[in-house]
């Protein structure tokens, strides 16, 4: 046992059914001062730590939740899924409140990679310019271009499985080819056939579709959200913290957040945190970067409030906390004579892109996917809950039919405002913490996008042959709450993720998105992570030390990607 | 057609999810397995609560047609994990702690009761029962009933059925019922398309299926919602 309280003698640790990693990986202990820790080894801390490790800093990752064994801890169970998201209390409230946890807030290695669907588009050059654009929103700080070298690093990394060419946005290939289709992309292929929609089928999906190393291909269970134990859904847990720790990065895993500690030199001296035992400890650091998600993020800077900075670390603007983002997730439920059983194959493998951009005929800016998800049997009760009101016998009975039903989804891109936002909230969690609170509310531009929307994939539905069409209201995914941005005044972050208040404080992960687009966010958090990566590699010592510091773009480093992956494929 | 050979109800005649247990791997076994043999012993509802409970728990959720060593205990899972504390990760501004909200809610459904029919929900016929929910289901519980004027009656009716179903439909004989593949991990599924069952999976048998005359659940209504403004 280390002296920070982590036993780690001679455990292997199962990543799949192939895949292991050996403990003891390195610990740091107390008195170190590592170059830099990351906290929340999630989508973002996860792909941080294998560059930062690889380029030979030292660097830990603190992370609230469990390092699995997925052979052991994970299920191929619904309702035993419920471990792997972020449970502890939050307050959620506003006209259009967000139910949290398993729908956006993953808990242990891995984060929300764990439980996601894996959906991977990128996002179109028009989001990057939303306000240049439709005077909505706000414009990023960097163009698509700047972070297209790092999507197209990510999407083999991962690897993505989707077709040779994928038409929307800034058309490009993927390295793996298409998975087959199940149920719910049969539909979306059928409706939007008929009504002369272009569709993508069989990605693109951070799934294996073929076996590669240690990472066998897809087995067609259905059970990503619930976390992928065949290994062939990407995680960071597989993909990036193996070679992390190959590297002598640290994992502390069981180890909460409690605030991020300020030096008499104004600059950020080390993280304060709980270990698995509920003591308070210390780790020192020479520069900290918050990876955290959309709500844990602003939260422990919320937290971490000070002399020198009353309303939070990084919060001088009141930008903190602000313009925090859900997509609009409707489902669309649709009836058939036929048979579907959709609760096979990945969730995610069919979508179309078709209405993303701004359509001058429609009454509102910007726009929406339609993509496949595949409730399983409680997800689908609680659908249809709402969707058809159903309760009783009633709930028994559509139930009883439920493998005649098939189910698309709307992916809507809300805007950025600033009263959707976290705070801190007067209950606290079991460590005496504050938890955060949610406030969330639809504009007119974001009702009018999802009645818009909802109405779409109502068609399609229909389309596809369905003789009933209902539909459920609710969000998918969680971005924004630090944002980026160049003027500090609007922002929290620069382009690279450094706090605009204190140099050798960073933010990575989905809170700095200035805007979402209509894409799933993972791949853009990732890609995201691994440019800022590049940044602080190539700045190097100058991190850790007062004074200027370089705004120019990186140069793209090819030679930090895990083992076979960059060079691989196609391309 | 009525139910056939060990009273399998639902389209799929003679489907049990669990005979495919030796293809399972271990921790889904284990947690399948527990959930099978779970206590039906209650920690959290106190004795004057439970027959209450157990009244709602039975109309939001009707077993009558199941044979009693089939009935999913789902009152009990709802118990379990009110007595562990376990939560969602959040709780509505608008609401108090999941366990006062059922203690609240409980109070309130038998106010109705009292407004509606005069008397307790336990001593209610099942039809009077309903009219009772659909008040809630509805989100228009009368005015005369107090609890309701505080506890937001749309999320209390969510997290009720949403408890309800998250146990109901978690359990195997559910799965058989509907007809569900059910785990699937290290064999996973072969046949993806147009419905086509797996090999031990079974063909579907459909008979009408039908609400007994003395409820009103069996007939879909839109969910009430009520009115929020923007709070700043």
């Amino acid at each position: 046992m280390s002296e920070n309280g982590h036993d780690s003698s001679g455990v292997v640790k199962r990543l799949g059914p192939m895949q292991t990693v050996e403990l003891p990986m390195r610990r740091f202990n107390d008195h170190d001062l590592v170059d830099y820790c990351i906290v929340g080894v999630g989508s973002a801390g996860g792909v941080l730590l294998q560059r930062l490790a690889r380029a030979g800093f030292k660097v830990v990752g603190l992370e609230a939740g469990p390092f699995w064994d997925t052979e052991r801890d994970w299920v191929s169970d619904e309702a035993g899924a419920h471990k792997l998201y972020w449970n502890d209390l939050r307050i959620t409230g506003g006209a259009d409140a967000l139910a949290l946890g398993a729908n956006n807030s993953g808990h242990g290695v891995g984060g929300g990679s764990v439980h996601w669907a894996a959906f991977v588009p990128r996002f179109h050059p028009s989001d990057f310019e939303v306000y240049t654009r439709d005077g909505v929103g706000c414009d990023w700080p960097i163009s698509y271009e700047e972070l297209k070298p790092y999507y197209a690093l990510i999407e083999k990394e991962m690897p993505a499985s989707g077709p040779a060419h994928f038409p929307w946005g800034d058309p490009h290939s993927y390295p793996y080819g298409p998975h087959p289709v199940g149920a719910n992309g049969n539909i979306l292929a059928a409706g939007c056939a008929k009504l002369g929609i272009r569709v993508c089928l069989g990605g693109p999906v951070a799934i294996m579709a073929g076996s590669r190393t240690d990472r066998p291909h897809c087995i067609y269970r259905g059970f990503c959200i619930q976390g992928c134990k065949v290994g062939a859904k990407q995680s960071t847990l597989i993909s990036h913290v193996p070679d992390a720790l190959g590297h002598g990065a640290e994992v502390r895993d069981h180890s909460m957040a409690a605030r991020v500690n300020l030096g008499r030199d104004g600059r950020v001296s080390g993280v304060t945190y709980f270990d698995r035992a509920g003591r308070e400890r210390e780790q020192r650091a020479r520069a900290v970067i918050v990876s955290g998600y959309a709500i844990e993020t602003p939260r422990l800077l919320l937290n971490s409030a000070c002399p020198r900075h009353p309303h939070g670390l990084a919060n001088g603007s009141d930008t903190l906390g602000r313009y925090l983002m859900a997509q609009a997730g409707n489902v669309i439920l649709g009836r058939f004579d036929e048979l579907q059983r959709q609760y096979k194959a990945p969730p995610a493998h069919a979508l179309t892109e078709e209405f993303y951009e701004t359509d001058p005929k429609r009454d509102f800016a910007r726009g929406f996917a339609v993509q496949t998800v595949g409730p399983l049997p409680i997800a689908m009760a609680k659908q249809f809950a709402q969707a058809k009101g159903a309760w009783g016998w009633g709930m028994r009975q559509v139930m009883m039919d439920s493998n005649h039903w098939g189910a698309l989804a709307l992916l809507g891109e809300i805007l950025p405002w600033p009263d959707n936002r976290v705070e801190l909230a007067e209950e606290k969690d079991q460590f005496g913490l504050p938890v955060a609170k949610v406030t969330f509310t639809l504009h007119d531009n974001d009702k009018k996008m999802i009645e818009f929307g909802k109405n779409k994939v109502m068609e399609i539905m229909a389309a596809a042959g369905a003789t009933e069409v209902v539909q459920e209201h609710r969000y998918a995914h969680l971005v924004g709450a630090a944002r980026m941005g160049n003027d500090s005044a609007t922002s929290v972050v620069d382009r690279y993720g450094r706090s605009h208040e204190i140099a050798n404080l960073f933010v990575c992960d989905g809170s700095i998105l200035p805007t979402q687009g209509s894409a799933n966010p993972g791949l853009t958090i990732q890609a995201l992570a691994a440019r800022t990566a590049d940044y602080l590699i190539r700045e190097g010592e100058e991190v850790f030390r007062p004074g200027k510091y370089s705004m120019e773009p990186p140069p793209f480093r090819k030679d930090l990607s895990p083992p076979a992956t960059w060079g691989h494929g196609i391309r | 057609m009525k139910a056939v050979a060990h009273q399998t109800i639902g389209f799929y005649p003679g489907y049990r999810t669990i005979n495919q247990i030796g293809y399972w791997e271990e921790a889904t076994r284990k947690v399948v397995l527990e959930r099978l043999g779970q206590s039906t012993a209650l920690r959290f509802f106190t004795a004057n609560e439970a027959p209450l409970a157990q009244a709602v728990v039975d109309r939001v959720l009707p077993q009558d047609d199941r044979p009693p060593e089939q009935h999913i205990p789902v009152l009990a899972g709802i118990d379990e994990r009110l007595y562990s504390g376990r939560i969602d990760g959040f709780r509505y501004e608008d609401m108090p702690p999941d366990g006062d909200a059922y203690r609240q809610g409980l109070v309130g459904i038998d106010e109705i009761a009292h407004v509606l029919f005069g008397r307790e929900f336990v001593r209610l016929t099942h039809l009077q029962q309903d009219s009772v929910l659909l008040t809630l289901h509805d989100a228009k519980p009368p005015a005369a009933a107090p609890t309701w004027h505080h506890l937001p009656a749309d999320r209390f009716w969510r997290l009720l059925i949403d408890d309800v179903v998250g146990i109901y439909y978690a359990h195997p004989y559910a799965w058989d019922e509907i007809g569900y593949g059910g785990p699937a991990y290290p064999r996973g599924y072969m046949r993806l398309d147009h419905g086509e069952p797996e090999p031990w999976e079974v063909e579907e048998r459909r008979y009408e299926f039908e609400a007994p005359a003395d409820s009103l659940s069996g007939a879909f209504t839109p969910l009430g919602k009520l009115k929020r403004g923007a709070k700043s």
